[in-house]
């Protein structure tokens, strides 16, 4: 029965999810994502209504000719995350930055959209 | 066309089959199947293909082992064991169709094109998708009782109905084919429809293993219940102080065996099969066998006896009361008696009563049961035919019985009963044996004290028994058998004596039967006389009783119906109450012509009167005889006609005519076989009769065996012959002297009516046979 579960939680979507923080700050919301080794360029961020969608790929480049695995732990290839937020976020300005391996989502929303 | 073709590193897998979507552990060992995973994990994607092989023995496949269609899946996890075997778990990511292997060495590289199903929602999906989800939730139910609901759930709220189908079709354990025809169906209906009918076949296999289990599971709990129950009843029997059923049949036998007197031998034979049944379980069938075997010892009267009464007094009122006559055999019985009041420990007679049916052997048996005290006990032997019968089957055989003669001594319960072997001349005999010859043991005073029955294999004591065989007659008897027995002749009765009968015991009887009493129903003496002689033909009384029967009930009938005035039954009344009458004496004929003699015979019933007719053949040569005679009575005849012819001369018979002409006797009936010697005189009066024409006097009967020189030699039945006559009107008789002290049998009255002709030689017969005829005859000097 335990493959039940491991399937049905691979079988939403083929993809893996990231951990993830997410903080209130005054300007709006920071959602920090375990994501190292992951380019910027390869995230993709979308809002829709009140939430967040966050997917992308990891690549392994960090092979050198001559090496093999011995093992491997790491997910690579497709991610995906939904966050939902307590806001609408159709007006909000969304950026990305990296930051020692974790991925940081910064968004910033007007204080009267919230206060509605 | 979008089509996307790219190029994949080729992973095979055997036994089964990995859908888009899923996850899979997987262990690969094969040197080109590390290559391949160690290629994939080398790319930045991690993706390689994950293809089904056809047939999971091959261990280098090639293109044509593979299926075409496989799925395309990413590497998630990886781990390298010690031995060099790389465990992994990969995901599948989306469904290809294999182009063409692009490289072979030193692993499978292939060229696909991605194959997704084609998305499509319409109702009809949806249907399926939720019969799905039913079929699967009864399946979950069954298989795993205990699952958690949330499986369940889980499954229903899986909206993609694809990645339902994928999800149940892999956790089913399908067959490879099936399931790699789950991952080919090229719609999502079409996929839908298979698992469906996966699932149906599922579903009845998990049904039928589940009634399988159900009854399996009860049986076993009956039986565990029975033991548990057992075991506590033992507990609780111990704790009681109570013994087993085992334990209390043994004690039951012990304690039966002290009380019952067994002789020596017979105890120790018991005891050792009763130590031998106490080692058996009680569910063994030899312990039934053996405890059969054990009641049958103790119930048979072994050393049991009734005490014989020895009043005589006592003794021969019982038996007038019961029998009319029949002096001889009460004699003997009394002597018996006498025998046993002087000598206590001698051997019982073994008697034999011979005569007709109906004239009360078996009754006499009753009666002389009674009049010593003892028990009677009766067993048929008529058409007994195995000697297992008599003697048992050995206890080897299932179901073995002991033979009918202990049974007897059984049910008497002492060992000197009456025992009244019946129709002893009506035992047959076939391949299985000869009971005649078990008789032959039984009856034997000398050896009948340690009669060993087959069953039983030990010897029992019936030398106390009083044996009292019938028959009709000893013809059929065995001359060894006949040889042990005493015979005693029960003849039949006159019609004086049937009337003595009928008033002393058959009328009573019948009034008794029929709630009648002897004021309602007189049936005078002529009546009675007429019924004896116009309405029965017997020589015992079976019949007779039977005709009282039928006018005591007309009478009790007409008593039932409301008129109450005394019956009494005249001879007019007799053809309205019984019918017409049934026999019509053969009276003497009053005339009668030259060579025609009256002949006596013996039946079994009595005896009869018959008329023997002799005629000249003119143009005739030789002897005639007719009539159903048999062998003895057709040498009587030959006899008879060379005597004649012999003394021809002396007679005054004409030569020529002795000469020229043959002779026909025949006796009528024609219908009725006939044998014996005794009509031999008879014959020869109707051959003189017809030579001379010189008439018989048609008042006398006679009956005598003859011999080539004019001998008359005695015969049997005289009582009954002379009986017949009388009934037929011929008052005179000619007889054998020899025969004369046969007369005391006779009643007084009929000796007193008939006048009887005593004769040494057969001119004696003829002298008072044809009156005409006696000047010419002389007898000869020498007699």
């Amino acid at each position: 029965m335990s493959l039940f579960f491991i399937s049905a939680d691979a079988g939403a979507a083929m993809a893996w999810r990231p951990p993830a923080d997410i903080y209130r700050t005054p300007q709006g919301w920071i959602v920090k994502l375990e994501l190292a080794g992951v380019q910027q360029e390869d995230v993709n961020v979308v809002a829709s209504g009140s939430e967040l969608f966050i997917s992308g790929v990891r690549r392994d480049r960090f092979v050198e000719e001559g090496w093999s695995h011995h093992s491997m732990e790491i997910a690579y290839s497709h991610f995906e995350r939904v966050i939902e937020l307590p806001c609408d976020l159709g007006r909000a300005s969304i950026s990305i930055e990296s930051h020692e391996g974790l991925l940081l989502v910064r968004v910033l929303t007007s204080h009267e959209e919230e206060k509605r | 066309m979008n089509e996307q073709i790219e190029s994949l590193p080729v992973l095979p897998i055997k036994n089964s089959v990995l859908f888009p979507g899923l996850l899979m552990p997987l262990t690969a060992g094969r040197p080109p199947s590390i290559a391949a995973i160690d290629a994939a994990l080398a790319s930045e994607d991690k993706e390689l293909l994950i293809i089904t092989q056809r047939d999971s023995s091959i261990e280098s496949p090639t293109v044509s082992d593979l299926y075409t269609i496989g799925t395309k899946a990413v590497v998630k996890r990886m781990m390298r064991r010690q031995d060099g075997a790389v465990n992994l778990i990969v995901q599948g990511v989306e469904r290809v169709v294999l182009i063409k292997i692009e490289q072979t060495e030193p692993y499978l590289v292939a060229r696909v094109r991605l194959a997704p199903v084609p998305e499509e929602t319409n109702t009809e999906i949806e249907a399926m998708r939720r019969a799905i989800l039913e079929l699967s939730a009864r399946a979950i139910q069954l298989a795993q009782p205990n699952a958690p609901v949330e499986v369940t759930q889980m499954l229903a709220e899986n909206e993609e109905p694809l990645q339902l189908t994928y999800l149940i079709g892999s956790v089913l354990g399908l067959p490879v084919e099936k399931e790699q025809g789950l991952l080919e169906a090229p719609s999502r209906l079409d996929a839908l429809r298979l698992l469906h009918s996966y699932l149906l076949h599922e579903l009845q296999v998990l049904e039928l293993r589940n009634q399988i289990n159900v009854q399996a599971q009860g049986e076993m709990e009956r039986q565990q219940r029975e033991y548990l129950l057992r075991q506590q009843l033992r507990a609780i029997q111990e704790e009681l102080g109570e013994t087993s059923p085992e334990q209390a049949d043994a004690e039951m036998f012990r304690k039966q065996m002290d009380e019952a007197q067994l002789p020596h031998d017979v105890r120790k034979e018991a005891e050792r099969e009763l130590s031998r049944m106490e080692k058996l379980p009680q569910a063994s069938p030899d312990y039934h066998v053996i405890r059969t075997y054990l009641e049958m010892i103790l119930e048979l009267p072994w050393a049991k006896s009734t005490e014989d009464n020895l009043d005589l007094a006592h003794a021969r009122q019982v038996l007038d009361e019961d029998h009319f006559d029949l002096k001889e055999v009460k004699e003997r019985i009394l002597e018996h008696l006498g025998v046993l009041k002087l000598n206590p420990t001698a051997n019982a007679p073994i008697l034999c009563f011979v005569g007709p049916p109906g004239v009360g052997k078996t009754s006499l048996g009753q009666s002389i049961a009674r009049s010593l005290g003892r028990k009677f006990e009766r067993l048929s032997l008529g058409g007994m035919h195995d000697e297992a019968e008599l003697r048992g089957h050995r206890r080897t055989y299932i179901g073995a019985m002991p033979g009918r003669i202990i049974q007897a001594m059984r049910r008497a319960e002492s060992n000197n009963p009456v025992l009244m072997l019946d129709e002893v001349d009506k035992l047959g005999r076939d391949f299985r044996g000869d009971p005649a010859a078990a008789l032959l043991e039984v009856l034997d005073p000398a050896q009948n004290h340690t009669f060993r029955d087959n069953y039983l294999d030990l010897p029992f004591n019936l030398s106390k028994a009083f044996f009292i065989t019938t028959a009709n007659t000893t013809d059929t008897i065995p001359s060894p058998l006949l040889d042990r027995m005493e015979m005693l002749r029960l003849s039949g009765y006159s019609a004086e004596e049937k009337m003595e009968i009928a008033h002393r015991y058959l009328i009573p009887r019948q009034l008794k039967e029929s709630g009648l009493t002897d004021q309602q129903f007189i049936l005078t003496d002529e009546a009675l006389s007429h019924v004896i002689s116009r309405y029965t033909r017997e020589a015992g009384v079976r019949q007779l009783e039977r005709a009282i029967g039928s006018l005591t009930r007309r009478v009790a009938l007409r008593f039932a119906e409301g008129d109450t005035t005394p019956m009494i039954v005249r001879v007019e009344d007799l053809p309205e109450m019984l019918g017409p009458e049934r026999f019509t004496f053969e009276l003497a004929r009053k005339q009668l012509p030259a060579g025609v003699a009256t002949g006596l015979a013996w039946t079994e019933t009595g005896g009869d009167v018959l008329y023997i007719e002799a005629t000249l053949l003119p143009a005739g040569r030789g002897l005639t005889l007719t009539g159903h005679l048999g062998e003895v009575m057709q040498e009587s005849a030959k006899a008879a006609q060379s005597f004649i012819w012999a003394h021809a001369e002396q007679m005054g018979i004409d030569p020529n005519v002795v000469r020229r002409s043959g002779v026909h006797i025949h006796v009528p009936a024609g219908a009725i076989p006939k044998d014996g010697p005794s009509a031999g005189i008879t014959m020869a009066t109707a051959l003189a009769s017809v030579y001379t024409d010189m008439p018989v006097r048609s008042d006398t009967a006679m009956t005598g065996e003859i011999t080539l020189t004019g001998l008359v030699l005695p015969i049997g039945g005289i009582k009954e012959k002379a009986l017949a006559a009388r009934r037929a009107g011929v008052n005179r008789v000619i007889l054998p002297r020899e025969n004369q002290k046969d007369l005391r049998e006779l009643p007084e009255n009929v000796r007193a009516e008939m006048e009887f002709v005593f004769a040494d030689r057969v001119e004696e017969v003829l002298t008072a046979a044809i009156p005409d005829l006696a000047p010419r005859l002389t007898m000869p000097k020498a007699a």
